[in-house]
């Protein structure tokens, strides 16, 4: 996770929660890389309770992080909730239109919520949120090249 | 996780959610275009002691903007669940704020608190979903009114202090429209029809 999301977004004080936020964060960002685990992800049995949807979502901002919030645009957003065969229930909203990621999200939220939990933490949320810090660092780095420092120079008029 | 929550008591809806949707709202409004008349409603599957028709009507016409009203039968943990996630409506215990109600034939001898809609906006009346047992083998009665060519005989069964409830409410363009709904099919009844039991009109 970066920090910027991590200071956006604080983490819940109870850790079983912040756990949650933190690899429902990693599922969202991970795009087409779930697509690797989809038949893991899939070998239980499993019911859709909300097929993936696609909707859109009004996204507030905040002028200079302290003015009053106004509304800032739409965004699409799709979603979906699963339950497994022994009754866990997983839920997914990712940004974007990709319904397959939205339901192979919302299935590895259940299984990150049984039993498995180590086991799931450490083959998909571990690698993915790897990847995710290599890309943000990668992209912090390109951008740091471009940094131009601005300076007034003192004009002596008074 | 430990928290309390009511993922447990969720069930899968509608299996098309624009398609079926759209299917049981316009049976909801054939059934209000010709009263009497019993149409189909087969797109849900029962919840708990909501039946097929009853739980299709509620995913059809409740949202967030609908204050629903629950009949004590029909507030159990798993209705309160699936629809507060499949149609997010705020469930009201006053009857006054309700734009809806999900009612059993035990609830029908008291409509007095219901909205019955304004001179100004009759439309912004309480809507009552009526879950029966049946929609035939009660007492024969004869429907007219705009939608019925002549008379239509139906044969609800439903208590006779219904009746005059619905009367009560009656002050055109104000009153109370019903759907009545048991296993796949719903019969609708707008505040326009009116009821002769066999002889006398009484609404």
């Amino acid at each position: 996770m970066n920090r910027e999301i991590e200071q956006g977004s604080p983490l819940h004080p109870d850790p079983q929660i912040a756990a949650r936020q933190r690899w429902m964060g990693v599922l969202a960002r991970a795009g087409s890389g779930l697509a690797a685990y989809e038949s893991a992800l899939k070998e239980t049995d499993y019911q859709l309770i909300r097929a993936p949807e696609i909707g859109m979502c009004l996204v507030r901002g905040r002028m200079g992080g302290t003015g009053s919030p106004f509304n800032l645009g739409e965004m699409s957003v799709s979603r979906c909730v699963v339950r497994l065969a022994d009754g866990r229930t997983g839920y997914s909203y990712v940004a974007g239109r990709d319904k397959q990621h939205a339901e192979l999200a919302a299935l590895a939220d259940a299984h990150l919520q049984g039993g498995d939990q180590a086991h799931w933490l450490s083959r998909l949320i571990e690698p993915l949120a790897a990847v995710q810090q290599a890309q943000q660092t990668a992209k912090a780095a390109e951008t740091a090249t471009t940094q131009v420092e601005f300076f007034t120079l003192v004009r002596g008029e008074d | 996780m430990h928290a309390v929550n009511s993922s447990q008591w969720l069930q899968p809806a509608f299996n098309d959610p624009v398609l079926d949707a759209q299917t049981s709202f316009r049976s909801a409004l054939k059934a209000l275009a010709e009263p009497g008349l019993a149409q189909p409603l087969n797109r849900a599957l029962a919840l708990e002691n909501l039946h097929p028709a009853t739980y299709a009507l509620c995913l059809a016409f409740l949202d967030g903007d609908t204050p629903l009203w629950l009949a004590p039968r029909f507030d159990t943990p798993a209705i309160r669940a699936n629809l507060a996630f499949h149609c997010g409506c705020p469930i009201v215990a006053e009857r006054e704020l309700a734009l809806f109600a999900l009612l059993d034939e035990s609830e029908l001898t008291d409509l007095s608190d219901f909205d019955n809609g304004s001179e100004r906006y009759p439309d912004q009346s309480c809507t009552l979903l009526i879950q029966l047992d049946a929609l035939s083998n009660g007492d024969a009665l004869r429907w007219r009114g705009p939608g019925i060519k002549d008379v239509r005989s139906v044969e609800l069964p439903l208590p006779a202090a219904f009746w005059q409830q619905r009367q009560a409410r009656s002050a055109f363009p104000r009153g109370l429209d019903c759907f009545f709904a048991a296993g796949e099919q719903v019969i609708g009844l707008p505040r326009s029809t009116r009821v002769l039991l066999t002889t006398e009109e009484v609404a």
